[in-house]
């Protein structure tokens, strides 16, 4: 695993979940790709990307969501993403236009199901 | 006057100046002599007389003449008028008148005066210890008195005392008295100065005993009637043995005078006869017994000298002997000293030589001389044996001793020789290290030292030399050198630059010995944005130490990069020494710093204790962490991490054993050295502080390797921060922790400082994507506060190797959307890429 960052993953209702701590950088981008579709079940209706851990994310990050999201597209699932208000990602995700593609909720509601240990 | 041939010492009458006074003086002792001299003669005249056989003037004995020749003899001729007037004196009452007195007084002055004269014109001796003295003084006498007779006979027939027929009779009478006065009583007066030559009472007696008995003997030979007259002479003979003149003399005078008083009485032998007779016997009695007595007396004094010049001779002879003897034994001790000490220096010499010879044989250092106009090589036994021989197994030349040089290096031992030989002058050849192939075919390699002398003129004489034998050296050389070059290969080539630390690092092998230690250290980034730090060290020396230490630093690398956390890299690392034995024991120390929290964790395998160096307060060693060294410990667990403050502007050093341990010193004694040395403080800068604290050490002689890590933590913002990357991926992770440290000791919102951050990061990344593929290449990256903007500019001095294509299209677009400004240039060497981001704008704080 990537020293720069982990991910962690759960579902949430019926979509699969991951949420990703650390980093995301040219460095680990090819490495959390893989992990992250591992991670989308076949069955579930979508994927949730959960990046209020996430410290870093840059144009690598962005093309990364961008692929995953063409990907999911494929096979009829929906990306969406959980990115809170302060998160230090915000502003990247906005400028890049990704929201276009997939919803951007600001998580932490009380509605969101815990993520199983 | 002034014929006397031996005048008297005093007699100075004829010497020239003298004064008057001593003059006066001598005249005066010489009357005085005459008036002894004159008394002597007519007392011995008067009592003489007694004695007459002829009328009362003719004695048989006249001593008076024998009185007047010895005063002649001692007195000298001078004294003549003394005998003159006693003589006539004598003769004026007995001759018939004055005239015939006068005459006969001549005759008996001039009688004494010639005999005197004779004496001393044939050099007699006084002494009359030589037997011509003897027969001198009997012919003297016999023909002196001729005088005295002829006048005193003549006078008494000239006045008519005795008839004319009685002139033979009364000559011969006269004759004969006159010199037995002369012989008999002429000796005794002139032995006598030599009676103070009887020293021992026992001999003066046997003298008076010898004297007496001879009185005695004549006395009773002269009252018998039997003529046995002769049988004094024994005695006299014995007299004159024992005590030649001394005795001779007296003892004759003795005798003489007995029988001179014997005939004038008619006694004895005597007795009948007529005068003639009577006069005839005692004149030749008295005549043999004088002869007898003083002729025997001077032969023996003369063979009694003879024998003790002989005895003198032999004595000096013996003398001269012993001298010479001594001499030569002299001569002979000298000699064996000389030997004693030609011995000595022999056996110092050998003594020296065997030393010598010792003394190589444990260098290993062979000597040799070449005496160059005779080809004469001597070689030393460690020579040979060096060469494989034994000593002195062969005789040496100089082609001889080239032949053992290795072949390879044959011509290069020539050309020295040469060189050296060419340049015709005393100096020391260049040394020369060459190969040499002893007896049993082995190589070994020597260093040869050689001087060469040369005769004036240039021609050259001789040369000497050493060879040591370097072969174990050269080994040991090139096995210290592999040690080095790993060792030096081993440890980082250089510390990673991180915002926000200074690092140096210092080495220093042991001064003493060639070996190389196992003493290492390093320092790196490792995830999660930490940087470790380790330094350790293996016991041991030499290659294995080196090597050992070199796989585990690199462990140390790997452990670290799966989990930087210090017990689990200690753990691990123990684990790999315990497996593979890789080394008997080692120590180290890992330091993990956090430069977000300004702390560490750590964890000590054995090893001397962590110092940080605060910016004010005490300088302190940090305790807790320490666990047994790696390798000796059961259980991995009883590793333990500990954690300290490392605020900004402290400083860590970390170190191996060789900085606190000394000979004679207590390590705790070390430590506070160390400890006092680091509080000195003073340094412009950390590599400053580095070297001092090294040369502390160093003064005091270091006896092991030093390795030696410092670490100051250090404040980042304010200023602008250069960055330098490698153009690899991997790289940008560490470099956005250290603009993101800038940002935050700028003042800038979490905000503004992760927009900037990634403005920043999508320029660096592109510039690694882009620039240099898959090449090696470095990326600057800087960053400058102004006027509340910051200002980065990323620079890489690559070509961009394609057009952009989706990612840079969108890197660009966030660059342009969170900074407030973006500019690109793109040049042949390199592209530029400057961002500007107003700090007030958006910044939250």
């Amino acid at each position: 695993m990537s020293e720069l960052a982990y991910l962690e993953t759960g579902r949430r209702g019926d979509a699969s979940l991951v949420r990703v701590h650390g980093e995301i950088d040219a460095s680990n981008v090819d490495e959390l790709s893989v992990g992250i579709e591992r991670a989308s079940e076949h069955g579930s209706i979508g994927l949730v990307v959960d990046l209020s851990e996430t410290t870093y994310l840059d144009s690598a990050g962005i093309a990364l969501l961008f692929r995953l999201a063409e990907r999911l597209r494929a096979r009829r699932q929906e990306l969406r993403l959980v990115v809170p208000a302060q998160a230090p990602v915000r502003a990247v995700l906005e400028l890049s236009g990704l929201s276009a593609i997939a919803p951007i909720d600001p998580g932490e509601d009380a509605t969101s199901p815990g993520i199983p240990d | 006057m002034g014929l006397g041939l031996r005048a008297p010492p005093n007699d100075k009458r004829g010497s020239a100046g003298e004064t008057g006074g001593t003059a006066r003086n001598a005249l005066a002792a010489d009357i005085v002599r005459m008036i002894l001299v004159a008394a002597a003669y007519y007392v011995a005249a008067k009592l003489s007389l007694r004695l007459a056989l002829v009328q009362r003037n003719v004695t048989p004995l006249w001593p008076p003449t024998g009185i007047a020749v010895v005063a002649f003899l001692v007195f000298g001729r001078r004294v003549w008028p003394g005998v003159a007037v006693a003589a006539f004196a004598v003769n004026a009452p007995i001759s018939t008148n004055l005239l015939a007195a006068g005459v006969t007084a001549v005759g008996n002055t001039l009688a004494p005066f010639a005999a005197a004269a004779l004496l001393q014109r044939v050099g007699f001796r006084r002494e009359i210890d030589r037997l011509r003295d003897a027969v001198a003084i009997i012919l003297a006498a016999l023909t002196g008195m001729t005088i005295s007779a002829s006048i005193g006979a003549g006078t008494l027939v000239l006045s008519g005392a005795v008839a004319a027929r009685g002139f033979g009779p009364a000559w011969a009478v006269w004759w004969a008295g006159d010199t037995m006065g002369v012989l008999v009583v002429a000796p005794f007066l002139l032995s006598v100065p030599g009676y103070r030559s009887l020293r021992s009472w026992g001999r003066r007696a046997e003298l008076a005993a010898l004297l007496a008995a001879i009185a005695a003997v004549t006395l009773a030979v002269m009252r018998s009637d039997l003529r046995i007259m002769f049988l004094t002479l024994p005695l006299l003979g014995f007299a004159a043995w024992r005590f030649q003149q001394l005795g001779a003399a007296p003892g004759a005078l003795l005798v003489a005078g007995i029988a001179a008083w014997t005939a004038a009485h008619g006694l004895g032998p005597f007795e009948s006869g007529t005068l003639f007779q009577k006069m005839l016997t005692l004149q030749a009695y008295n005549a043999t017994v004088a002869f007898t007595s003083f002729l025997f007396a001077a032969v023996v004094t003369e063979r009694l000298r003879a024998r003790e010049a002989l005895q003198r001779g032999a004595e000096e002879l013996e003398a001269r002997v012993q001298r010479r003897t001594s001499d030569l034994s002299a001569a002979n001790l000298r000699l064996k000293d000389e030997i004693t000490e030609r011995k000595d220096a022999e056996r110092k010499l050998r003594e020296r030589e065997r030393q010598l010879g010792e003394a190589q044989h444990m260098a290993h250092i062979g000597s040799w001389e070449w005496l160059i106009p005779e080809d004469r090589v001597t070689w030393s036994d460690e020579m040979f044996r060096i060469h494989g021989y034994r000593p002195q197994e062969f005789a040496v030349d100089f082609s001889r001793a080239v032949r053992q040089v290795h072949e390879e290096d044959v011509l290069r031992v020539r050309r020295n020789v040469q060189q050296a030989l060419a340049e015709a002058r005393d100096h020391r050849l260049p040394d020369i290290e060459y190969r040499i192939t002893r007896a049993d075919g082995t190589e070994r390699v020597l260093l040869g030292k050689a001087l060469l002398t040369v005769r004036a003129g240039g021609a050259p004489h001789r040369m000497v030399g050493t060879v040591q034998d370097v072969t174990e050296d050269k080994q040991a050389q090139r096995e210290h050198l592999i040690a080095e070059t790993l060792q030096r290969n081993l440890l980082p080539e250089g510390l990673p630059a991180i915002p926000g630390i200074e690092l140096v690092a210092r080495y220093v092998p042991a001064a003493e010995g060639m070996e190389v230690g196992g003493d290492w250290y390093d320092a790196l980034e490792v995830p999660g944005g930490y940087v470790a730090l380790a330094v350790g060290d293996v016991v041991g020396h030499g290659l294995r130490a080196a090597s050992s230490m070199g796989q585990l630093r690199m462990a140390l690398r790997a452990y670290a990069m799966l989990d930087p956390s210090p017990a689990h890299v200690v753990r691990r690392l123990h684990e790999l020494i315990e497996h593979l034995a890789l080394t008997e024991m080692a120590t180290v120390i890992y330091i993990l710093l956090d430069l977000d929290s300004g702390t560490v964790r750590y964890v000590s395998a054995g090893h001397p204790p962590p110092l940080v160096i605060p910016v004010d307060g005490e300088v302190a060693y940090l305790g807790g962490g320490l666990g047994p060294p790696l390798g000796t410990v059961r259980h991995p667990d009883d590793y333990l991490e500990a954690h300290a403050e490392l605020p900004i502007g402290s400083t860590l050093v970390v170190y191996t054993d060789g900085l606190v341990e000394r000979r004679g010193i207590s390590i705790t004694e070390g430590l506070d050295r160390l400890r006092r040395a680091a509080s000195a403080g003073g340094d412009a800068t950390l590599e400053a502080m580095c070297d001092r604290l090294l040369a502390s050490v160093a003064a005091e002689g270091a006896s092991d390797d030093i390795a030696l890590l410092a670490l100051r933590h250090v404040a980042v913002g304010g200023g602008p921060m250069h960055l330098s990357i490698r153009a690899d991926p991997r790289s940008l992770a560490p470099a956005r922790r250290a603009v993101r440290r800038w940002l935050e000791q700028i003042g800038a919102g979490p905000k503004v400082s992760s927009e900037i951050l990634v403005a920043c990061g999508e320029a660096c990344a592109n510039a690694v994507q882009h620039a240099y593929g898959a090449g090696e290449g470095r990326v600057d990256v800087d960053l400058a506060l102004a006027d509340g903007e910051v200002q980065v500019t990323v620079r890489d001095s690559g070509r961009w190797k394609a057009a952009s294509g989706t990612g840079w299209g969108r890197g660009l677009t966030l660059m342009r959307g969170l900074m407030d400004s973006v500019e690109i240039d793109r040049g042949t060497d390199g592209t530029t890429v400057r961002m500007r981001r107003s700090l007030g704008a958006g910044n939250v704080p």
